[in-house]
């Protein structure tokens, strides 16, 4: 039986680091260098948390999660715990969540369009850690 | 990539210079944000064609970011000056709606939390002269709550009318463009060609030689090139072409828009499709008397108000008074900019052009004249981009002034 992580705990973040690391290689993320800083609003037990994910010429260096005030990133999603959650489980769909107004993107759309297909992709892999919500 | 601004290119607009003097005249109003909506700030200060709703926010210091349809934001950013930092898109997304995107970049990225910030409202002869909307204007209010909004369209307006020497060459490349326009669509009307041809056909024959010769678009917000025949061309500033078919007998006006690297080209031409009557002859002759006397009058120092008087003396003299349309000429710019003479605000009707404004050298007008005489379903118009010169202006189409009979 596979080990289970508590989402958005340190375990969690780091296995999702290795997994986007062997599963994503550069090329499929076009070698580009960016970040992303997810913030999740109404978390279990109150306040905010956040998911931070870098990437240097298309390889994962950081993968993130706290409480506060997330690490400078080209581009912010804002949310609420349960729709990022929803994401994650693929229960919703994220360009959906961003259509409806559920996810807030803070940064220049011009350059997340191009990075859509990425993000969608890194999704994915998050959403195969066995994960306690 | 972005646009690189090249000085030696013949048509060269050193555009950061254009930024830096709004910004300037934003310091002298005490604004910390310029919030530019209409196409004319756009052009003037991005240099690219941008036809959708956009936005520009300059900020007290530093570049402009523009804020576009998502559909055509890559494109701009290749065709603009600007870095890709600073073409952004907005479309129906959460925080990226048009109003969240621009005035969460106001007050995250250029950190603005209160202050002056200065907008574009006032109205317009053409519907996509881009004021902001009452819905725009009250959301943007809520989005920027701290901020006292100011109308001032006036800078750009002031800073725009005299041309620079890239700007002009632009409209005298136009200009001749148009001329390309008007010498097909001779040749396809002469020896019996313009049997069986629409208004919407010539227009089309006009478009496609001025498309061959550079130009690329014949203005959409003026209902792209002006044709009117027959008793239309009676009927005063008639704009758009119908299919209606040109015959013999007829008088024909031909007004070809084009556009050079944002610059306008905009020549109108008539004709007489034989057999042409001695009375159609009379009004054609007095015609092009007005127009010439009045292009002799056009130099620096003289008003809109002195030039109608020019033309209206002559109309008398000539006993043809009755069939001039007020007024001679309306002001031009690049792409949006194709309105009112005159920087400031201040005329008798406002948002029109003010008859005292007293030119200047290196303003560009165009000499626009009408005749108009429904009764015998006969009018004429004439219209050619002016640059203002000390002594005299130069007329930048270079098609013959005449009224010639074919057919």
């Amino acid at each position: 039986m596979s080990e289970t992580f508590k989402y958005l705990s340190p375990e969690w973040a780091e296995e999702g680091l290795k997994r986007l690391k062997t599963q994503i290689p550069a090329e499929k993320m076009h070698n580009v260098t960016t970040s992303m800083s997810n913030i999740y609003t109404n978390c279990p037990g109150g306040g905010e948390r956040y998911l931070f994910i870098g990437t240097e010429q298309g390889v994962f260096t950081r993968v993130e999660v706290g409480e506060g005030e997330p690490p400078p990133a080209e581009f912010r999603i804002i949310g609420e715990y349960e729709t990022f959650a929803r994401i994650t489980r693929a229960e919703l769909g994220a360009q959906r969540a961003m259509m409806t107004g559920k996810l807030k993107l803070k940064g220049n759309m011009a350059k997340a369009l191009k990075l859509a297909a990425l993000a969608d992709r890194m999704n994915k892999v998050l959403a195969t850690i066995p994960a306690e919500y | 990539m972005p646009r690189t601004l090249d000085p030696r290119d013949p048509y060269h607009i050193d555009n950061p210079a254009r930024v830096k003097a709004i910004q300037l005249e934003m310091r002298k109003q005490g604004l910390d944000v310029y919030l530019g909506s209409r196409i004319r700030t756009l052009t003037w200060t991005l240099d690219a064609f941008i036809p959708w709703r956009s936005y520009v926010v300059i900020p007290a210091e530093g570049p402009p970011t523009l804020f576009t349809f998502v559909i055509d934001a890559a494109r701009l950013a290749d065709e603009s000056w600007l870095d890709e930092d600073h073409v952004r898109a907005y479309a129906p997304m959460g925080g990226m709606d048009q109003i969240s995107a621009v005035s969460d970049f106001i007050r995250e990225e250029l950190r603005l939390r209160k202050g002056r910030l200065g907008y574009e409202d006032g109205m317009a002869t053409y519907t996509a002269e881009g004021n902001l909307t009452h819905y725009e204007f009250t959301r943007f209010k809520e989005a920027l709550d701290g901020f006292e909004f100011v109308n001032a369209h006036e800078i750009v307006d002031s800073l725009s009318i005299i041309k620079d020497s890239g700007t002009i060459n632009r409209f005298r490349k136009a200009s001749l463009i148009v001329d390309e326009g008007h010498k097909a669509a001779r040749a396809a009307l002469e020896n019996g060609g313009f049997k069986g041809m629409t208004e919407a056909v010539i227009g089309g024959i006009a478009a496609l030689a001025m498309r061959r010769a550079g130009s690329v678009s014949e203005w959409n917000f003026a209902g792209l090139n002006e044709i009117s025949s027959g008793y239309r061309t009676g009927l005063g500033a008639c704009t758009p072409p119908t299919n209606k078919e040109i015959r013999a007998g007829e008088p024909l006006m031909l007004d070809f828009h084009a556009m050079f690297q944002l610059a306008l080209g905009d020549h109108s031409h008539n004709y007489l499709i034989a057999p042409a009557t001695p009375r159609q002859r009379w009004h054609a002759d007095n015609f092009v008397a007005l127009v010439q006397a009045v292009l002799a009058n056009y130099r620096a120092g003289t008003t809109p108000s002195m030039l109608a008087q020019v033309m209206m003396d002559l109309a008398e003299s000539r006993d043809c008074a009755d069939f001039v349309v007020p007024g001679c000429e309306h002001g031009i710019g690049l792409f949006g900019d194709e309105w009112r003479i005159g920087a400031k605000n201040d005329g008798p009707f406002p948002y029109w052009t003010d008859p005292d404004h007293t030119y200047q050298v290196d303003e560009m007008v165009i000499c626009a004249m009408q005749y108009a005489c429904p009764a015998e379903g006969i009018g004429f118009r004439y219209e050619n981009p002016l640059l203002i010169l000390e002594d005299g202006c130069e007329a930048m189409s270079k098609y013959p002034l005449a009224i010639e009979e074919i057919g």
